[in-house]
């Protein structure tokens, strides 16, 4: 104590007190752990009537968002994926497989659909609006404000439409045409697995070709995927199919 | 609220309700804060078409914030922390909602919420609003506004003519009282771009270019929010209040007003409503439908004020009897309609440099005329012939009934505003002085002291979280310091009354969970320890901010826990989640795995309550 210059004999201020903490904090420094200390677990209360009404609007609510057109998950593996690829690595054998039961299963999106509903256009930025609006030409004139978006199922059998659109791959270039494919990929979504699985190896296909630059394309030989779904106008012809899909 | 926890259970909660997509881009928004889209899409490691479409729908769901800057015209995006976590809220705003406006108005309300933000006329279209109250209706729930709603039913059954006059003025009754506001493109930026924006338009202006100095700092300032308040603003109250009362306000049964005479024309309609809530299909005025092109969504700023006031309710209800509770719950309701949110200031004000904060004052009479005129007044209070202010709360008057009955029978007007009055007197006693009185030029009014009761409302929740952790001695002591401020150990044990040893014990185990500390004050340069003086303190700062984080960080793990579980059990769910079982357990599943679906659902539901719990505790020391 004299190192501090405090008086001899005398001791620090409430040195007379332990700092034992008792049954509240724990033991003191030297004593051994113990093994399996006693420990307290806190229940939670049950809900009261009035929290169970809560907590039943946020499940109602959350089920109507997973039911809804903008729940997506990132990937889900499917035997179907390219092969040595992640997703082909992450497949479950054992409940992965398709099995008749499987049509009932709820499907999931990989990404939100966006048509069939409107959307106030002016509230999102530019850059995006050909995603929500696949028809929006970014070079013609717009006011920017509602816009009705039409379902892709209205607009099938216009031709005027269809030529329009055809005009309009042709001005777009890149990020157009992908607007298009987006808009059929979204439609094929709600329909059954099989489709489903078509899709994604056209979409592995996609990416090589993108690659590669060559259009012969042995995965779709039968069928390019869009026969029955996606007769639009531009699907015909034997190159249509590819074009369509470009990215 | 850039907290690891908070961000953690932000991206958690949206994960949750949105799937994993959004919670990639959210979470890699909130790690780099202001991204462009390319950076993005580096970052997030996501397909063009994935990002491109899910940046949209966040936007339709207000998670995100976007920004085009004019010189670069590069497009910035930016997560809404606070609109991510509104979303634990949802069921507890839908809940009130229901309380308070009925269940179709509800159905609105989460149509609204699972919308993000809707136009009136998409609002018409939807099936689910318009079909929504036969389901509504076989639900059996013991509501209020349930039967009201029956009614209806059997009156008109040819339905679809009728629904639409339904969903106009649930709409109105929720845009008066301010739940729903208008979309603005303000709305999408975040505050700070909008600041900045608006900052750079009042600089550019001539009048203002000319200006120096001081004058040019103020005036900025000034016009910065005045030019804020005019973008942000999305009030649709206005219009549509009349004599500042909400459209579609429940009133109970038989509240018939005081003074008659002075609203003859509002009486009329009020009575109209009272037979039949939604049936304002002959009122001249009231069936206008809202403008179609207005584009709504939720107002979560007025119902926090809303919660706060029930908040407030639940702390009257158990310090004082029923029947004044239900005085307090009037005069917070007329207080609701014009409050637009709980305080001034973004960030809530440190201890004691707050400055007191009155709401509006009521006047007196017109709280009369919203109290109930069944409610019995003078049961619960002492009797009327003592004229001095009830000292104890909650102190009741049980064989005077017969006096009090005689006695006012006569003169029954004035001395119902006299009672009320009495009762809300009784409520601006310590120790909460839930109300205060003032006097406005001859008219007497009451008003709520709301900052005052917010940190009442903070300083009880810390002193509940204290004692459940380190008992009742540490809860008398942390009172002892809060009270008289910073003490030493002697002083404190004097005043606390407590042994050295309980005391020490105590302290020393708060101090290392971080609810108290110590300072040192030396009385030399040497800053011997024998000559320094040790002063216990405890920051109620502090203590807030430790369990505002602690709280996020309970309900992320909640949240993980339940995803957990989730995983636990995710082959099974998935199999009650096909769209051939669902609706149909009872039919396709085993008896066992019905047990099994009612044990999850329950312990779901105990999750989500301990979250919603959790929350309240957010509000109190965050929001209110």
């Amino acid at each position: 104590m004299s190192r501090f210059g405090a008086k001899k004999g005398r001791k620090l201020p409430g040195a007379e007190f332990s700092w034992e903490t008792g049954e509240g904090g724990g033991e003191n420094d030297t004593a051994p752990t113990p093994l399996f200390p006693k420990y307290h677990v806190p229940r939670a209360r049950p809900l009261t009537p009035h929290e169970q009404i809560q907590v039943d609007q946020y499940r109602s609510l959350r089920e109507r968002f997973h039911d809804g057109p903008y729940y997506s998950v990132l990937d889900s593996a499917t035997s179907s994926a390219k092969k040595e690829s992640a997703a082909r690595a992450h497949f479950d054998p054992f409940h992965g497989m398709p099995s008749y039961s499987g049509k009932y299963q709820k499907k999931m999106r990989t990404v939100p659909k966006l048509v069939g509903r409107e959307y106030v256009m002016k509230f999102f930025p530019k850059e995006l609006w050909q995603t929500i609006q696949p028809s929006f030409k970014p070079d013609a004139a717009m006011d920017g404000y509602v816009l009705r978006i039409d379902r892709p199922g209205i607009r099938r059998g216009f031709e005027d439409d269809e030529d329009e659109e055809d005009d309009e791959a042709g001005k777009k270039g890149k990020t157009g045409e992908e607007g298009e494919a987006e808009n059929e990929d979204d439609e094929r979504e709600i329909l059954d697995p099989e489709e489903e699985e078509e899709e994604i190896m056209d979409d592995d296909f996609e990416d090589d070709d993108d690659d590669m630059g060559g259009d012969y394309n042995a995965e779709q030989y039968f069928d390019g995927g869009d026969d029955e779904y996606g007769d639009d106008g531009l699907g015909d012809g034997g190159g249509g199919g590819g074009d369509e899909d470009t990215y | 609220m850039a907290s690891q926890y908070a961000a953690e259970l932000c991206a958690l909660l949206v994960e949750d309700n949105f799937g994993e997509l959004f919670a990639r881009i959210f979470s890699i928004l909130q790690r780099y804060d202001r991204l462009s889209f390319p950076r993005l899409r580096f970052y997030s490691r996501l397909s063009d078409r994935q990002l491109r479409h899910g940046l949209a729908a966040m936007i339709q769901q207000h998670l995100i914030y976007h920004y085009t800057s004019y010189d670069e015209g590069v497009t910035y995006y930016e997560p809404n922390p606070q609109a991510a976590y509104y979303l634990v809220r949802s069921g507890k705003i839908l809940a009130f909602i229901q309380d308070r406006l009925g269940k179709y108005a509800a159905t609105v309300m989460s149509t609204i919420m699972y919308l993000g933000h809707a136009q009136i006329s998409h609002l018409e279209t939807l099936p689910e609003l318009r079909s929504g109250r036969s389901e509504a209706d076989g639900i059996s729930d013991d509501l209020e506004g349930e039967e009201a709603e029956e009614q209806v039913n059997g009156h008109n059954v040819d339905g679809p003519i009728e629904q639409p006059a339904l969903l106009h003025p649930t709409l109105k009754a929720l845009a008066s009282h301010g739940y729903l506001i208008r979309v603005r493109d303000a709305q999408f930026q975040s505050y700070a771009d909008n600041a900045l924006d608006a900052e750079r338009a009042i600089k550019s202006r001539p009048d203002v270019k000319q200006m120096k100095g001081k004058r040019l700092e103020e005036t900025v300032l000034d016009g910065t929010l005045a030019m804020l308040r005019e973008k942000l603003d999305g009030d649709l109250t206005r219009g549509l209040m009349h004599n500042g009362l909400p459209r579609g306000a429940k009133r109970r049964p038989g509240s018939g007003s005081a003074d008659k005479s002075a609203r003859m024309d509002y009486d009329m309609e009020d009575e109209a409503e009272e037979e039949n809530e939604w049936s304002d299909d002959d009122m001249g005025g009231d069936t206008t439908p809202m403008e179609s092109g207005i584009v709504v969504r939720v107002n979560y700023e007025k119902l926090d004020v809303a919660l706060r006031n029930r908040r407030f309710l639940d702390l009257a209800e158990v310090h004082a009897s029923p029947a004044t509770a239900q005085v307090y719950e009037c005069l917070l309701r007329r207080i609701e309609y014009q409050t637009k949110q709980c305080r001034d200031s973004v960030e809530i004000p440190r201890e004691g440099e707050e400055g007191e904060q009155y709401s509006v004052a009521i006047a007196l009479s017109a709280v009369t005329e919203e109290v109930d005129s069944q409610l019995d007044l003078a049961g619960s209070i002492g009797p009327m012939e003592i004229q001095q202010p009830v000292s104890k709360r909650g102190k009741r008057a049980l064989d005077e009934d017969g006096v009090n009955g005689t006695s006012h029978q006569d003169s029954d007007a004035p001395s119902r505003t006299y009672e009320i009055d009495q009762h809300l007197s009784l409520l601006s006693q310590p120790p909460y002085n839930l109300t205060s009185k003032r006097v406005v030029s001859g008219l007497i009014t009451w008003t709520v002291e709301f900052r005052h009761l917010a940190r009442k409302l903070r300083h009880l929740e810390l002193e509940r979280v204290i004692e459940a952790r380190y008992g009742d001695v540490a809860l008398r002591v942390i009172r002892v310091l809060h009270a008289k401020g910073k003490l030493d150990e002697k002083r404190l044990q004097e005043i606390s009354l407590l042994p050295f040893k309980d005391l020490r014990q105590v302290l020393a185990s708060m101090q290392s969970g971080g609810f108290v500390d110590l300072q040192e004050v030396p009385r030399d340069a040497q800053r011997q320890p024998s000559r320094t003086i040790y002063l216990w303190f405890y920051d109620p700062d502090r203590i807030r901010n430790s369990i505002l984080e602690d709280t996020y960080k309970a309900m992320s793990r909640c949240m993980q826990r339940l995803r957990f579980e989730r995983s636990r059990l995710k082959e099974f769910l998935e199999k009650t989640e096909r769209s051939d079982v669902k609706g149909n357990e009872e039919r396709y599943l085993s008896p066992a795995e019905l047990t099994l679906l009612g044990q999850w659902r329950s312990k779901e539901a105990l999750l989500l309550g301990e979250i919603t719990r959790l929350d309240e505790m957010v509000a109190v020391m965050r929001d209110y």
